[in-house]
């Protein structure tokens, strides 16, 4: 099978659009691969698993084979992909990916563009893709996105007595907060540890690096100049860390938070005693489900607040898959990556909350839930489609992305912790950072 | 002329190196051979994500820059201080109960199985059980002590200066203290009676045995334990990795933690091979220091060499 | 015989004294345990669940795929993975141990403590060190994603601990038997097996224990070098219950069970052998 009937067939698919819900798996030709064996790495996790249930079906229409070599949560899977670079066992075809990790793999994936038709590509969304893309080259192909917005327990802020006693103390009214100041009067507010906390904020590795460097746009700072000078040292950068460091002091949040990551905030929400979340959209279906959440059915939805410069935070990146330069069936593995993301497969991501990257499948999915009755989830989508299209921004696409994150991460939590003041933790790490980027060659 | 010539490696003079050549052929291999070239890439500026930077030689430049990073002093002496406090407490800890088992003489078994049950726990899964038994909000120790009134508020074991040190010591201690005490409990089985019953019939109380006679028998074994726990105590690093990850702000970071992150996230090998180095002469340090005060041990017990 | 009855309760008194004691440092394994027969709301519930009010198999039925929306995690494959990793591993290890125990214990020669010495330091050397350049030797030669390559591995980490268990065994006994053996007309071999073997066994045995229970624990290089179901251990397989934003704590903890339960039966049942060898082996010689 040529590659151009190939890609016509893709397009031809494509074009069915939206009523591709109705049409059959079997109706759309992803081509013949008899007897080929594709070998994959894909990210594993309660989460992602069920699109993989899909994959016997792409192996029943083409006749090949999907070897899953690894399934591992990202950080695991990117071990293991910078040890195959090294050793250079890159001898697979398929490999999950992510938008921030993406620019660290050098060359290894293959760009898409003249892989997947340009008609599929048309069905994406367009900043997603264009955050797929590292130095010119469409290395990966967004299959569900991700932003973060802020929970909260419905009743908190309907109770009378929690209504006057805030307006009493705070002078204002007391609503779902629309900027970060409100957010921080509102968890002391609600506070009382240690069985009850206002939020909570993930503590190390990225996850407070990402949290960081979203409200410091938020605040109208940025991690880096034009010329790739760290530039987070900032006033926006110490009014940052202050807003972690005061509500860690005045014990709004858990006193082990600066060693939580995302399964201690989303658990520890879902426990109900936390009264302000701002977490991703994957968590929404868990924390609406009895059997999982004490507050199911009492949670409540608002965009990201604003921070002082009126920006909405947006940390936002994609989970991608990549097809390597080294694989020997660029079509086959064009085939199943094309697949994974196809509207259906789109669409049974969607309802577990998985925010999707191709146009049509949010207004499909919405009209799903809302003739399944889910009302909260309608709301979620609703929510998010917004903070997708207004507030998504991804850290900077550059190689030594994780490695800048590492050297900021523990300056912020010495901060936080009152080892050093904001201000010289934030100096020290722009420092180490400066180094990092020189030593990539940015500077 | 009349001896047949033997094959060399029938003559006994070669047998015992034939002996020990298996030993010797899987050990370079597996050892001696990866050493070689993470050595050689100590002085390289490698990079785990571009291969060819296998082969840009930098010289001392890795060694001058961890030489002079405060950071990685710190966490040189943080590690020296949490091999000799966990060593050390583990020692203690075995030595009481393997003194209390000893005095046990029926249903033994049964209570040496039970001792021995921590061993049974893999190293990531007792960082995984003490990750939640620590943890501030759900743990079961805060929950506990805040059931039994003992504590009023959530204590962040894993985040407070002294406590997260203390949290990391203390699942290393449960993991091993094990190893001490089945080790110690062979040296007290070993032990011959009648100096005992003699010290006995002196009029000498229980402390005075224990200090004079008991103690001194066991040394070699104290240190056949040490020297063999200070073999394998870098499985350590499972427990640290997933219980802080070396954090908050590097309060408990070890030397193998600060490996860990610059290799592989920061995809520095090099530089880490540089520490790797660093530390592997730490571990030799301490396996020698308590091997030389083992063979001391055993010519005053006058064993054989 | 009043002072025999009080002699009885105290060591009664004592027993229980220890079992308590011994209990008590087991807790945070027990709870482990017990953790593997609850659902994961009650385990992470606060206010805490003390006393389980749903105990039962749900965690189990979960890993082995029954009910749930979770792909099944290859338990079996993994248990089998380990179990051949562990016993080949232990087993070589063994052998390698013994001829090169009873090399240090009944010969002279060069260079003899700089060996010993030697050995012992190979095993100082920490797994995350050792990790990338294994990593990359063994994928230069196949050896990634295969038994094999853990079981080398494997075998060398616990040769030197195993030559110094067997060695001070062998030393224990005295020369002249398999001397008067040899006389006898035996080979030296035939002495080894005949006379030396089945008197160094519990040794050899307890030996045998520690090598199984690290080669079976071991995570950091299993880990690196174990890609799928054809290698992967179970100490590995317990990461799949980690994922990028949630861990399932009960599920792991069940898995950890699995783990345990075959570890410790096998320590139970070579417990005697285990003392009995780390008592004559090791120092005196």
């Amino acid at each position: 099978m040529t590659k151009s009937i190939f890609k016509t067939l893709l397009a031809a698919s494509a074009l069915t659009g939206i009523a591709a819900t109705s049409v059959a798996a079997e109706d759309v030709d992803y081509g013949s691969f008899a007897d080929y064996t594709l070998r994959v790495k894909l990210i594993g996790g309660a989460q992602y698993e069920p699109l993989y249930a899909r994959i016997a079906e792409w192996e029943a229409m083409t006749g090949a084979t999907v070897d899953v070599l690894s399934r591992k949560n990202h950080f695991e899977l990117d071990r293991e992909i910078k040890q195959d670079i090294a050793a250079g066992t890159l001898d697979w075809c398929v490999g999950s990916n992510h938008t921030s990790f993406a620019p660290q793999y050098g060359s290894i994936y293959r760009d898409l563009n003249g892989v997947i038709s340009e008609a599929t590509l048309a069905e994406f969304q367009p900043l997603a893709l264009q955050n797929s893309t590292v130095e010119g080259r469409l290395v990966q192909l967004p299959r569900h996105s991700d932003i973060s917005n802020l929970y909260y327990i419905k009743s908190l802020f309907e109770d009378a007595d929690n209504k006057a006693g805030f307006k009493a103390e705070y002078g204002y009214d007391l609503l779902p907060p629309e900027t970060w100041e409100q957010v921080k009067d509102q968890a002391m507010f609600f506070a009382d540890a240690p069985t009850f906390y206002g939020t909570q904020f993930v503590g190390k590795d990225e996850a407070i690096t990402g949290r960081f460097y979203e409200m410091l746009v938020a605040n109208g700072g940025a991690l880096f100049d034009d010329e790739w000078n760290p530039t987070f040292n900032s006033a926006a950068g110490v009014e940052t860390v202050n807003w972690f460091k005061d509500l860690y002091e005045s014990k709004a949040v858990p006193a082990g938070s600066l060693n939580y990551l995302w399964d201690d905030t989303g658990l520890g929400f879902a426990s109900g005693t936390v009264a302000l979340n701002l977490d991703w959209a994957g968590w929404a279906s868990f924390f609406n489900d009895p059997e999982n959440s004490k507050i199911a059915g009492d949670i409540g939805l608002v965009r990201a607040p604003k921070g002082s410069a009126g920006i909405r935070s947006g940390w936002s990146g994609s989970h991608t898959f990549s097809i390597t330069e080294s694989c020997d069936n660029v079509d086959a593995a064009a085939s199943l990556v094309t697949f994974l993301t196809s509207h259906e497969s789109q669409m049974v991501e969607a309802t577990s909350g998985l925010l999707p990257t191709r146009a049509a499948v949010w207004g499909d999915a919405k009209a799903q839930f809302a003739a399944d009755g889910n009302d909260f989830l309608v709301e979620v989508f609703e929510t998010y489609a917004i903070s997708m299209e207004e507030d998504a921004f991804t850290p900077p696409l550059i190689t030594p992305w994780i490695e800048v994150s590492n050297e900021i991460w523990p300056q912020l939590q010495a901060a936080i912790l009152g080892e050093k003041t904001p201000q010289e933790a934030l100096d020290d790490a722009a420092d180490a950072a400066r180094l990092v980027m020189e030593d990539a060659g940015y500077l | 002329m009349a001896t047949k010539r033997v094959p060399f490696w029938q003559r006994e003079k070669y047998t015992p190196y034939l002996l020990l050549l298996p030993a010797f052929l899987i050990l370079m291999f597996v050892v001696l051979l990866p050493l070689l070239f993470s050595l050689y890439t100590s002085f390289t500026g490698y990079r785990l994500i571009r291969p060819e930077s296998l082969y840009d030689w930098v010289g001392l430049r890795n060694y001058r820059r961890i030489f002079t990073d405060g950071d990685f002093w710190s966490a040189f002496g943080r590690t020296i201080l949490f091999l000799t406090i966990a060593l050390n407490l583990e020692f203690l800890l075995g030595l009481g109960i393997a003194l209390l088992i000893n005095k046990i003489t029926w249903g033994q078994r049964t209570l040496r199985t039970i001792m021995m049950f921590p061993m049974m726990f893999s190293p990531i899964l007792v960082g995984y059980q003490f990750k939640f038994v620590f943890n501030d909000n759900i743990g079961i120790l805060n929950n506990a002590l805040y059931a039994l009134g003992l504590s009023d508020g959530a204590i962040a074991w894993l985040v407070d200066k002294y406590l997260a040190m203390f949290a990391i010591i203390f699942a290393e201690v449960w993991m091993s203290t094990s190893v001490f005490a089945i080790l110690l409990l062979a040296g007290l089985f070993a032990m011959p009676r009648d100096p005992l019953e003699a010290a006995k019939v002196d009029g000498c109380n229980s402390w005075q045995v224990f200090r004079h006679i008991t103690l001194p028998f066991l040394m070699p074994f104290v240190f056949i334990a040490m020297t063999i726990r200070s073999l394998d105590v870098a499985r350590a690093y499972d427990i640290v990795d997933v219980m802080t990850g070396g954090g908050p702000a590097g309060r408990t970071e070890l030397l193998w933690t600060m490996i860990a992150r610059t290799g592989y996230d920061n995809a520095r090998m090099g530089q880490a091979n540089a520490m790797a180095y660093v530390s592997i002469l730490l571990s030799i340090a301490f396996t020698y220091y308590f091997f030389t005060k083992l063979l001391a041990a055993r010519k005053y017990m006058g064993g054989a060499e | 015989m009043e002072g025999s009855i009080r002699k009885r309760v105290g060591a009664v008194a004592t027993w229980l004294l220890t079992f308590i004691l011994m209990i008590i440092i087991c807790v945070p394994g027990l709870w482990v345990i017990l953790t593997a027969f609850r659902p994961n709301g009650e385990v992470l519930a606060k206010p805490p669940v003390w006393i389980p009010e749903n105990p039962g198999l749900g965690n189990f039925a979960k890993i082995f795929g029954f009910g749930g929306d979770q792909i099944a995690i290859p338990v079996s494959a993994y248990f089998a993975n380990s179990l051949i990793i562990a016993l080949t591993s232990t087993v070589i290890a063994l052998l390698i141990g013994m001829s090169g125990g009873y090399a240090f214990a009944r010969y002279r020669f060069k260079f003899k403590n700089g060996l010993f010495l030697g050995l012992m330091l190979s095993r100082t050397v920490p797994g995350i060190a050792l990790s990338l350049p294994v990593f990359m030797i063994w994928s230069r030669i196949g050896l990634i994603d295969a038994k094999m390559g853990l079981i080398i591995v494997y075998v060398a980490m616990n040769v030197p601990f195993t030559i110094w268990l067997i060695d001070g065994f062998f030393r224990q006994i005295p020369k002249e038997m398999s001397e008067a053996a040899q006389v006898d007309g035996c080979t030296r071999w035939q002495a080894f097996w005949k006379i030396e073997f089945p008197l160094a066994k519990s040794g050899i045995a307890s030996a045998g224990i520690f090598a199984f229970l690290t080669s079976w624990n071991e995570y950091a290089l299993a880990s690196n070098l174990t890609r799928s179901t054809d290698s992967k251990t179970l100490p590995v397989g317990l990461m799949d219950f980690t994922a990028q934003f949630t861990i399932d704590w009960a599920g792991m903890s069940a898995m950890a069970v699995i783990i345990i339960v075959p570890a410790l039966i096998l320590t139970f049942l070579v417990q005697k052998h285990l003392i009995a060898g780390l008592t004559f082996g090791g120092v005196k010689g």
